[in-house]
């Protein structure tokens, strides 16, 4: 469990018995940097859980098979500066590689996928495409005044 | 550093004279000028051509194969270090793409069938040999519950020893074999390409380079080769997996420290090919490790990563001790067989180097395929209680007799093999 400090409501007599304990930990999923092999699914995870932690964490609570964890801590970036010019600290964070297990793979979802850019002939977009690109036309100046402006010239 | 840069420096000058003598003359007069060629020395892809065609050229025309050896050890780079003995999980697919070797499931049709075995003898040499270190000794009895890794040292040297010496008359090549104890086995090999990430290199494109140290617990080799299994060009059906991730995802490592290529012996040794490996799997890779913490699909990757990596290492090293590396392929295949074991479960497998053009210019339109073949683990023997082995399986034996048998077509079996 987390060895920061641990709040629990103040037990009066009389009080249902709390009997359910949630952690306080968070795993995000993130999409790997670099290409990992097909059954590692990449977190950020809070910085005190350990490998165990992950482990029973993703297995208790999700059900998923959890072969090995593999943890690290990266290192944040001290390259910011505010606006007083001083250096500001970017926190650390810590990073768990989680191989799955029983052969099940895991490919991060592609979220925002590439639209269709071909719209209906005749549809509402494709008058205003044609409008906008018309009126980008029209706005462009000759290429073969070599970048000379307007104002110069008979 | 400094002396290797003067060797190299002085290499190239000597390549160099040799080459504006030799060339003569063409057919029509008058002055004959040296060949317009690439700088060395520039940064420039010609010129980085020009370095690596030089450097082919020394090792084709080093005199010997220390020397070439020599040659081709001597340039230092962070390489991966390939453990045999691995806990990664699936490394026998990642083992494969780095070796380019197939694996087939079972074992090659064995080119012929032991006659008139007295298995009888055999098996109780076997159980002997197992009873010597379980009950005879009389070993503190927490030791036959859970035997360490000396026990099972101590039971495969006395099994091999005592097996092909009652094996000796029928198989002469193993009179005139050596057999090693705990040697060293060394491969180094580079495979693909990596842009170097850190350093004053950084950006350049250089080969992966890998390395295998590989200490089996005993080795038997002879001077004579073992029949190939499949012609040089068959092809396998079994495709070679693609790993579309960098090696370190693995996990593996990078370390520089001098590149080494032996097959357990110097170049000198008459016993120059390799028979068979023993491999005894480590403690903290055991079948009963592995179940505790909830791995059991893993126990026989473990067993195939170390077949496959121990395998090649040593396979390739032969082919290297004869003169072939990956701009010189192999002309004939190399054969190896090795028994993987934790001392009661026993995995066989066999090796046939078909090619050692690994590097990415040298596989370029290369269909070759290394080729290994092995069978999952089975136990010699279910438990030893007291002086009595229950379950032994004489399929596993006869298995270890047949490797042991093993040996090429023209070695006659009534005439002792005169040492090369």
């Amino acid at each position: 469990m987390a060895t920061g400090r641990v709040v629990y409501p103040l037990y009066q007599l009389g009080n249902p018995q709390l009997r359910i304990f949630r952690t306080n930990f968070f795993m995000t999923l993130v999409r790997p940097g670099v290409p990992q092999p097909e059954d590692v699914v990449q977190f950020r995870v809070s910085m005190q859980m350990t490998r165990l932690d992950i482990k029973n964490y993703l297995e208790k609570i999700y059900n998923v098979p959890v072969a090995v964890v593999r943890t690290r801590i990266q290192f944040g970036k001290n390259k910011k500066r505010n606006h007083k010019n001083q250096k500001v600290k970017c926190p650390d964070y810590k990073v768990a590689y989680v191989q799955l297990d029983q052969g099940q793979t895991f490919q991060f979802p592609n979220l925002f996928p590439e639209k269709e850019q071909t719209p209906e002939p005749g549809s509402i977009d494709d008058i205003q495409n044609k409008y906008l690109e018309e009126e980008r036309q029209k706005y462009q100046s000759d290429p073969r005044r070599g970048g000379v402006p307007d104002w110069f010239g008979l | 550093m400094a002396g290797l840069r003067r060797k190299w420096s002085e290499l190239c000058r000597q390549l160099q004279a040799k080459s504006a003598t030799t060339v003569k003359a063409g057919p029509g007069a008058g002055p004959w000028y040296p060949p317009v060629v690439a700088s060395l020395t520039a940064k420039s892809k010609a010129a980085q051509r020009r370095r690596q065609e030089l450097f082919h050229q020394l090792l084709e025309e080093a005199g010997s194969i220390e020397k070439k050896l020599q040659l081709y050890e001597q340039r230092q780079r962070r390489k991966f270090v390939v453990y045999p003995q691995t806990f990664a999980l699936r490394a026998d697919r990642s083992y494969q793409s780095f070796t380019k070797t197939a694996f087939v499931p079972g074992l090659p049709p064995a080119s012929r069938a032991p006659v008139d075995l007295d298995l009888g003898a055999l098996r109780s040499l076997a159980c002997d040999a197992l009873l010597q270190e379980y009950f005879y000794l009389r070993r503190p009895f927490a030791w036959s519950l859970n035997p360490p890794q000396p026990l099972h040292e101590a039971f495969l040297t006395q099994l091999l020893t005592s097996l092909s010496g009652q094996l000796v008359a029928r198989n002469p090549l193993l009179a005139a074999s050596t057999l090693d104890f705990q040697p060293q086995v060394n491969f180094y090999w580079m495979r693909g390409e990596e842009v170097v990430r850190h350093g004053h290199r950084s950006g350049r494109v250089d080969p992966v380079r890998f390395q295998i140290d590989d200490k089996p617990l005993l080795q038997i080799r002879v001077p004579k080769q073992l029949p190939k299994f499949v012609p040089l060009d068959d092809l396998v059906a079994e495709e070679i997996p693609v790993i579309n991730h960098t090696p370190d995802k693995l996990p593996m490592f990078k370390r520089q420290y001098e590149n080494k290529v032996f097959i357990g012996s110097k170049v000198a040794d008459p016993c120059r090919y390799g028979h068979t490996q023993f491999h005894l799997i480590p403690e903290r890779l055991k079948r009963k490790k592995l179940i505790q913490k909830n791995l059991a699909h893993h126990i026989e990757v473990v067993y195939r990563a170390n077949g496959i990596a121990s395998l090649f290492a040593w396979t390739a090293a032969q082919a290297m001790y004869q003169g072939f590396w990956s701009e010189a392929d192999v002309t004939h295949p190399f054969v190896s067989q090795a028994v993987v074991t934790d001392g009661q479960y026993f995995a066989f497998f066999c090796y046939q180097l078909n090619t050692l053009a690994l590097t990415v210019e040298a596989d370029k339109n290369n269909p070759r395929k290394n080729i290994c073949w092995g069978t999952d683990s089975k136990p010699l023997y279910e438990a030893v209680e007291e002086n009595n082995i229950k379950g032994f399986n004489d399929e596993v034996l006869l298995q270890l007799i047949q490797f042991l048998l093993n040996r090429p077509e023209d070695v006659q079996t009534d005439r002792p093999l005169a040492s090369a």
